[in-house]
């Protein structure tokens, strides 16, 4: 998208120069027959650069097969760092997800899994926009055996009249074999005018 | 993840000036006013951290200084933090009502962003160029404002002032 | 449109895909867009970071290859590779993005997202200068899009039939089209500009005048405001209407960027009306510029033509002399400019040590230094070609960059994985040792032995079998001795020890038959502990089982996949500093030519200048025929 090209004007602009140039010849000394080229040349858009237009072209090719190679390259950094700190069999992932947020402007989250704080994390304006908007974060990403284990969740933010407070949530889950994934979900009750917090098992 | 925080926390620890021409390890800070600031939303503008605390005389001139150069330059995009180290949250707070800044003043409390940052002398001051690495740092009050224009206008412009 | 919408354009438009269904609007709020509905939490975890990473988008993209590597994002299939094809659009990987955009073509691919491919693909191709399949892709649209995407296209549109120069057709276009109202101006700005260039200048007046008259605060209108006044003023000037060019020509701002074209256009058409001295006064204004504008340059011929006009002579040489002086030193420093390009240090000037890493399409750059040399490249930066390319620089260190976080990474798994091979290595033989005895399946061989024999006692009531190692050696020796005694001839000696045996056996049999029902609850018991004691070596056993077969395999992949990425990013690296620097040359190549270019305007003026020169100081000479020496002619350069 762009704003309509600056080169209408300027190609406008060289022609019209081009007439006007002769013109401005003394009445005595014939006007310089090639006094229009410089001008075209110099407000036409673009000078043609020096470099061949098939360089270029070559060149701009190279840098994007570059630039997909970097893209591969931090896909596979990231597929690996993952498969070989958080293995699928032990992993364990909690994500947050957010409604439209008219009763709760969240603060911060702080999860505790069996007991132990895993994550304490700050929330912008701008990521709490995020999740309004409907993305869902990964908070946290863990290990954990196969057996019971139990989630708690604790939510500062403010809340419909400005006031601070916090709410919690907990949740006692089955670790089996493959990833567990949970969802901390932030929901307007408007009913009750009040946000709920639950923490959904993607079984 | 774990491994890449252990990992940055030994170059860290190697010493504050090692930081200089590495990326500014991100954080998130509560505000002692307002919303909470996470200085990686910053990238594509240039960022002056200086940390400082209630209790250091010398840190009032520092901040001062920073308003100033603040609100001059904030129209071009610079953007200033000024991160405190006092224990009691409150403290900050006062000093914030006490001395209308301009500019967002951060708490940390945990003292996590300090060690992150390997501060060792308050006031201390960092400057951050657009792509989010550091580029100066001030571990005293002693640079004139002079020095901190001629940097800031290098940040702004993308030019590294001559050392 | 400014770069802040486009990206929230993108983001609009990109996730607004209808899967039918799949909205779940909300509130009725006209400014909120509408919620996406997240069926995979791992699509959620792209939106999240598109929309909250501050790095145009690299972090969304990775983690969405990733996730569609692993398939955690089923239900998004069209979706993802939607979002991914934009944000290869907007990494400025046109080719990446486009072969995305043709996959969504297909038949079974909902109408509007291939209104959105076909749109998107047309604008790839037209920013690559393929105008006729810009064209088809963009008529390839049925039925509208948003309000928003449809104003572009038909912009796009606009844009693509006056590259071709057919402007009968664009004008055909503009003039039926209504659109949102910021798109508006431009769409009468494009409109006015075909008709000029359609030699309609008649019909192109009205609406160019409309938008070089808008009221507005927004800088980016008020710069079209000058140049639609710009364009009327010049394209009267070229249609010899001196008198109607001055009225637009007058209401460019003195302050904006096409000022000093506007005072040159107005001091033109000031002297084709034959007013010669009032022409005299936007040129003074603008002999007083900076020489680097070309119309300033102009200028320094315009201004002495005027006098020579009102037949100031002596005047006019001044100026001529002053302008020939002037370009002389002008010219000096381009040269100088251009053998500090070619020592490399352009760049350095124009960027520093380290860039704006700002990645993506969006980024223009607004500041320069103060360097002498970089006053020449003011105009280099309005090429589109010199742009692109040092966005292309700026992309390249900026990705190089990023890679550096993985270096500490890698050191640490290599670290990780040799740690496990190691520990592997050391326990494993004593492991595989263990496994190899099979001590389970033996254990419970002899088991299932024991109580086989102990059913056996039990059923036959075999006392004796659970008698102390002392009774059954006495058991054994009584059998013996029974044995003896029946070889005996009959007799007293054979009664009387028959029945001493007799007697023995009984009471060692009373003593063991009391014991044996103790006793065979005892074997039962210790069984009982055994079988307990089996089972946890059983669990225990499959558990080392289980992770010796898992562990050796999974170490050994991982060590190779951390080897072979570390070579790619050290090559990548390479690549990206080898690129960088091929793309340095290419703009020192641009910037050359562009000074070069502008030094070769300054000798033609030159040129028109010692001419007209020359020719005055001839007239004056013959105008003195008898009198003083004329002044003498400069030296011709």
């Amino acid at each position: 998208m762009n704003t309509p090209s600056p080169n209408h004007l300027p190609l406008l602009l060289s022609l019209v120069l081009a007439a006007l140039l002769p013109l401005a010849a003394s009445a005595a000394a014939p006007p310089p027959a090639n006094a229009p080229a410089p001008d075209q040349a110099a407000v036409a858009p673009a000078a043609a650069p020096a470099a061949d237009a098939a360089g270029t072209r070559a060149l701009d090719q190279q840098i994007q097969d570059l630039k997909k190679d970097v893209i591969d390259l931090n896909r596979d950094l990231f597929v690996l760092e993952e498969e070989l700190l958080f293995p699928a069999n032990t992993q364990v992932a909690v994500f947050v997800s957010m409604d439209v947020g008219d009763f709760f402007a969240l603060d911060s989250i702080s999860l505790k899994i069996d007991n132990r704080e895993v994550a304490n994390y700050l929330y912008t304006p701008r990521q709490v926009g995020a999740l309004i908007k409907g993305g869902v974060q990964r908070l946290y990403v863990g290990n954990l055996k196969a057996g019971g284990h139990e989630l708690v969740a604790l939510f500062n933010g403010k809340g419909p009249n400005e006031r601070y407070y916090r709410r919690g949530a907990n949740l006692k889950f089955e670790k089996g074999v493959g990833a567990k994934y949970l969802e901390l979900k932030i929901t307007d009750h408007a009913r009750a005018q009040q946000p709920e917090f639950e923490i959904k098992d993607w079984e | 993840m774990a491994v890449l925080a252990a990992a940055s926390t030994l170059v860290c620890a190697a010493g504050t000036v090692s930081l200089v021409g590495h990326r500014a390890p991100d954080f998130a800070l509560p505000a002692a006013v307002g919303s909470n600031v996470r200085l990686s939303e910053y990238r594509g503008q240039a960022v002056i951290i200086s940390f400082w605390s209630s209790r250091c005389s010398v840190c009032a001139k520092q901040l001062t200084l920073l308003d100033r150069l603040y609100s001059t330059y904030r129209s071009s995009g610079l953007v200033v933090l000024a991160v405190s180290v006092d224990d009691e949250p409150l403290h900050a707070e006062e000093y914030a009502r006490a001395h209308a800044a301009s500019f967002a003043l951060l708490l940390d409390t945990a003292k996590a962003v300090s060690r992150a940052y390997a501060i060792d002398s308050l006031p201390s001051t960092v400057l951050i160029d657009r792509g989010g690495i550091v580029r100066y740092w001030h571990g005293d009050d002693r640079a004139d404002d002079r020095s901190y224009v001629t940097q800031i206008r290098a940040l702004l412009d993308d030019v590294v002032a001559a050392p | 449109m400014t770069p802040g919408r486009l990206c929230l354009g993108l983001a609009a438009v990109l996730l607004a895909v209808g899967q039918p269904g799949a909205w779940a609007a909300r509130k009725a709020d006209p400014d909120k867009l509408p919620s996406i509905r997240v069926q995979d939490l791992h699509y959620g975890d792209v939106l999240f970071h598109f929309w909250a990473d501050e790095d145009s988008g690299l972090e969304a993209l990775t983690r969405l290859e990733a996730y569609n590597h692993w398939q955690r994002m089923p239900h998004h299939a069209i979706d993802s590779q939607l979002l991914a094809a934009g944000l290869y659009l907007q990494l400025t990987m046109h080719n990446e993005a486009g072969e995305r955009f043709q996959t969504l073509l297909g038949d079974n691919i909902p109408q509007p997202v291939r209104n959105k491919a076909w749109f998107y693909l047309g604008k790839i191709w037209y920013e690559r200068g393929y105008y006729d399949r810009s064209e088809q892709a963009l008529n390839r649209i049925q039925g509208a899009l948003a309000p928003q995407l449809e104003a572009e296209r038909m912009h796009l549109l606009v844009n693509v039939l006056m590259r071709q120069g057919r402007y009968d057709d664009a004008i055909a276009r503009l003039k039926s089209w209504q659109g949102p109202a910021d798109w508006m101006a431009y769409a009468r700005f494009n409109l006015g500009v075909a008709l000029v260039r359609a030699g309609r200048l008649p019909e192109a007046d009205p609406i160019l005048t409309a938008v070089g008259t808008l009221q507005s605060d927004s800088d980016e209108l008020l710069t079209m405001r000058d140049k639609a006044n710009l364009a009327l003023g010049f394209a009267y000037l070229q249609a010899d209407q001196a008198r109607r060019a001055r009225v637009p020509l007058e209401r460019v701002r003195l302050d904006g960027p096409y000022s000093s074209r506007a005072l040159l256009g107005d001091g033109w058409a000031r002297a084709a009306e034959g007013d010669l001295r009032a022409a005299l006064v936007p040129w003074l204004e603008l002999h007083r510029r900076n020489l680097l504008d070309a119309a300033v340059q102009e200028s320094y011929l315009a201004v002495p033509y005027a006098y020579g006009k009102l037949n100031a002579a002596a005047q006019a040489a001044e100026y001529y002399e002053a302008a020939l002086q002037s370009f002389s030193s002008e010219s000096d420093n381009l040269d100088a400019a251009v053998a500090r390009i070619h020592d490399g240090h352009m760049l350095d000037d124009l960027l520093g040590d380290d860039k704006d890493m700002r990645y993506g399409w969006v980024w223009q750059l607004k500041t320069l230094p103060d360097a002498p040399q970089s006053r020449y490249l003011y105009s280099l930066l309005a090429d589109n070609d010199f742009q692109e390319g040092l966005k292309n620089y700026r992309d390249l260190n900026f990705l190089q960059h990023g890679l550096l976080k993985w270096d500490d990474s890698m050191e640490a798994f290599a670290a990780m994985i040799d740690t496990r091979e190691r520990a592997y290595a050391e326990r494993l033989p004593r492991a595989d040792a263990l496994l190899a005895t099979d001590a389970p399946t033996r254990l419970r061989a002899a088991r299932a032995a024991v109580d086989s024999r102990l059913n056996a006692i039990e059923t036959g009531d075999d006392v004796a079998a659970l008698g102390t190692a002392e009774e059954r050696a006495q058991w054994a020796q009584i059998a013996a001795l029974e044995e003896q005694a029946a070889a005996l001839p009959p007799g007293l000696e054979r009664d009387t020890a028959v029945d001493k045996l007799r007697l023995i056996k009984g009471v060692l049999y009373w003593r063991l038959d009391s014991s044996f029902k103790e006793r065979s609850y005892d074997q039962r018991r210790a069984l009982r502990e055994l079988d307990a004691a089996l089972e946890e070596l059983q669990n225990r056993w499959v558990r080392v089982q289980d992770a010796r077969a898992t562990v050796p395999t999974n170490t050994g992949e991982f060590a190779q996949r951390i080897a072979d990425l570390a070579a790619r990013i050290k090559a990548v690296r390479e690549r990206l500093v080898d690129t960088a620097g091929q793309q340095n040359v290419y703009l020192q190549t641009v910037a050359a030519g562009e000074l070069t270019a502008q030094k070769e305007r300054l000798a033609a003026y030159a040129v028109q200048a010692r001419y007209a020169l020359a020719d005055i100081y001839d007239r004056a000479a013959d105008q003195t025929q008898s009198g003083p020496a004329p002044p003498s002619a400069p030296e011709p350069k």
